[in-house]
């Protein structure tokens, strides 16, 4: 695939779809030109030639596991503190499904 | 000891400087610092003291302290109150540390300058015109003004290296793994380390060792034991990495040879190395960041905690406004840019790709290290920035953190040291060290105290 990524408002619709984040048509504008920008500047890796090298995803080799015990968490009065909207002991979510389906 | 005066005299100081310098995001108020100082005076009368008993802290606002806002500089989480403590905070409490506030920093650790917070900047006490640094510019703020005698600071890409060599103190990025991250608020997992910051290498020290250790609660943190081992400057191998001189500004470079010459006399041995890909260093280093930090922020919904605009709707579009909402401008580049760079058909041509520069860095620094004791550069290319001058060009902010981002990509222990100044301006020299050599780099910034005079010290008001 070549470097050239065409960064378009189709891309960053796109994106704003993948990341839950809805801009402004102004804010889309200057995504447009910014990832643009930053795309450009991570262009350069790829004129190396890294087929023999191996992804190194974690400086760490392994990492621990611990008891499989039960320890103690938050309270549900803790858990609940910084909920915007509580309802009897839960939180109350935004609707899942669009339209009336019951 | 008088806890009022002793608590009073910090005080006095964030009165008179606060205002400007905006350290803080959230300062305690003064009686409740008195009552706990007056509990760590009676511990101290009879004998049994923690290691830290009565001294202020400042705590970068992205570690979680129970019952005192934690808002990440971001106004996603303007009103989150964590119901716990952070493992580090744990620590520090057992050893009878007293936390003064949460310092400032940029939106959720994105940034070089503090520039990107909801609350706005942090000025540099050396320079009030000037940037601090960042992303723990509060930190390093509140250490140059006298607000706090020690803080905690955290670091993916230099952001505690910035602001200690930004105002003339020490901080280190400690090996990957040495110090919990449970209470951390994550931005990018395998980068980041919350460090100990000081104005000189003996507070350093005690407080990198009451915060580090295995935790059971993060997984990520290794059981090794750290060896306590005093380094002499006669006959130290030091490696000076060329690139990096290349790519500083002159008076940081004069600057800096100034203290190399100091260390020559002492008889360190010096000689000049290469890294080699440091130009790949920096895009594989962002690649990696915005790709973890996409996955990480994907939290922030506004439903269990957080920013929330109120709309009712579909929970794509309610989630999509929360986030639009909550989130200032550069937290929502590296998102969108992370999830970009993650998705199928591109994930192959820049994460893993980003991998595998971040192998051939690991590589080379292990490498380098065989020939080397300590490997030595600039910590920041150019002197503190006015504010203003580099937030507005993505790029020019991504190129101040070229000689730190290496640390945090292969894991590494890095510190900052004060080198002196170039018009009054703080410079910073930075040190790394094979993996789990943290106590080493702290001994030599102690040898290093002693021959520059470069310790506590105080931005003239």
């Amino acid at each position: 695939m070549s470097g050239m990524v065409e960064v378009n408002e189709e891309l960053i619709k796109r994106l704003e779809r993948l990341s839950l984040i809805k801009l402004t048509p102004e804010e889309r504008e200057r995504m447009i030109r910014e990832v643009k920008a930053v795309l450009d500047f991570f262009d350069k890796i790829n004129s190396l030639d890294l087929s023999n090298v191996e992804p190194l995803f974690h400086p760490l080799a392994e990492s621990r596991l611990r008891e499989d015990s039960p320890i103690t968490g938050l309270t549900q009065e803790e858990a609940l503190l910084n909920a915007p909207r509580k309802e009897n002991g839960f939180i109350v979510g935004p609707r899942i499904y669009s339209g009336d389906q019951s | 000891m008088d806890p009022e005066s002793y608590v009073g005299a910090y005080y006095e100081r964030i009165e008179r400087r606060e205002a400007k310098v905006r350290a803080f995001i959230t300062l305690r108020p003064m009686d409740e610092v008195i009552e706990e100082a007056k509990r760590s005076v009676e511990r101290l009368r009879s004998g049994r003291h923690g290691r830290l008993e009565g001294i202020l802290i400042a705590v970068k606002d992205n570690i979680s302290t129970m019952g005192i806002r934690t808002t990440c500089g971001s106004k996603m989480l303007e009103t989150y109150v964590p119901p716990f403590d952070a493992t580090v905070i744990e620590r520090i409490k057992r050893e009878g540390g007293i936390i003064v506030g949460k310092t400032n920093m940029d939106e959720f650790a994105m940034g070089t300058t503090t520039e990107t917070s909801y609350f706005g900047p942090t000025r540099n006490p050396w320079d009030l015109s000037r940037t601090p640094g960042g992303s723990s510019g509060g930190s390093g703020a509140a250490l140059a003004a006298h607000f706090a005698e020690l803080a905690l600071g955290s670091d993916t890409g230099g952001s505690i290296r910035s602001p200690a060599a930004y105002n003339a103190v020490l901080g280190l990025k400690p090996s990957y793994g040495t110090v919990s991250r449970y209470g951390l608020i994550a931005y990018a997992n395998s980068l980041e380390q919350i460090g100990p910051m000081a104005r000189n290498a003996n507070d350093l020290e005690v407080l990198y060792s009451v915060i580090a250790g295995p935790d059971e609660r993060d997984a990520t943190t290794v059981s090794a034991v750290l060896e306590k081992k005093e380094v002499r400057l006669n006959g130290l191998r030091l490696g000076v990495l060329d690139d990096m001189m290349e790519v500083s500004e002159k008076p940081v470079k004069s600057v800096v040879n100034d203290v190399l010459n100091k260390l020559s006399s002492e008889g360190s041995e010096l000689k000049e190395v290469k890294l080699g890909y440091l130009d790949y260093a920096l895009p594989a280093y962002y690649i990696i960041a915005m790709s973890e930090a996409s996955s990480n922020l994907a939290r922030y919904d506004g439903v269990r905690y957080g920013y929330s605009s109120g709309e009712e709707g579909l929970w794509t579009d309610v989630y999509s406004i929360n986030r639009g909402a909550g989130f200032g401008w550069e937290v929502k580049r590296r998102i969108m840019l992370g999830s970009f760079m993650l998705s199928a058909g591109y994930y192959e041509m820049y994460y893993i790709k980003a991998l595998k520069i971040r192998r051939l860095i690991y590589d080379n620094i292990a490498s380098i290290l065989k020939s080397v004791d300590l490997i030595l550069s600039p910590t920041m290319p150019i002197l503190p920035p006015k504010i203003g001058d580099v937030i507005n060009d993505p790029i020019r902010l991504f190129a101040m953190d070229v000689n730190t981002v290496v640390a945090n990509l292969a894991g590494v222990p890095a510190i900052s040291v004060p080198a002196g100044f170039h018009n009054g301006l703080p410079v910073g020299l930075q040190a790394m060290g094979p993996y789990l050599s943290d106590y080493s780099l702290i001994s030599f910034a102690r040898e290093l105290e002693k021959i520059t005079g470069y310790r506590d010290l105080t931005a003239p008001e």
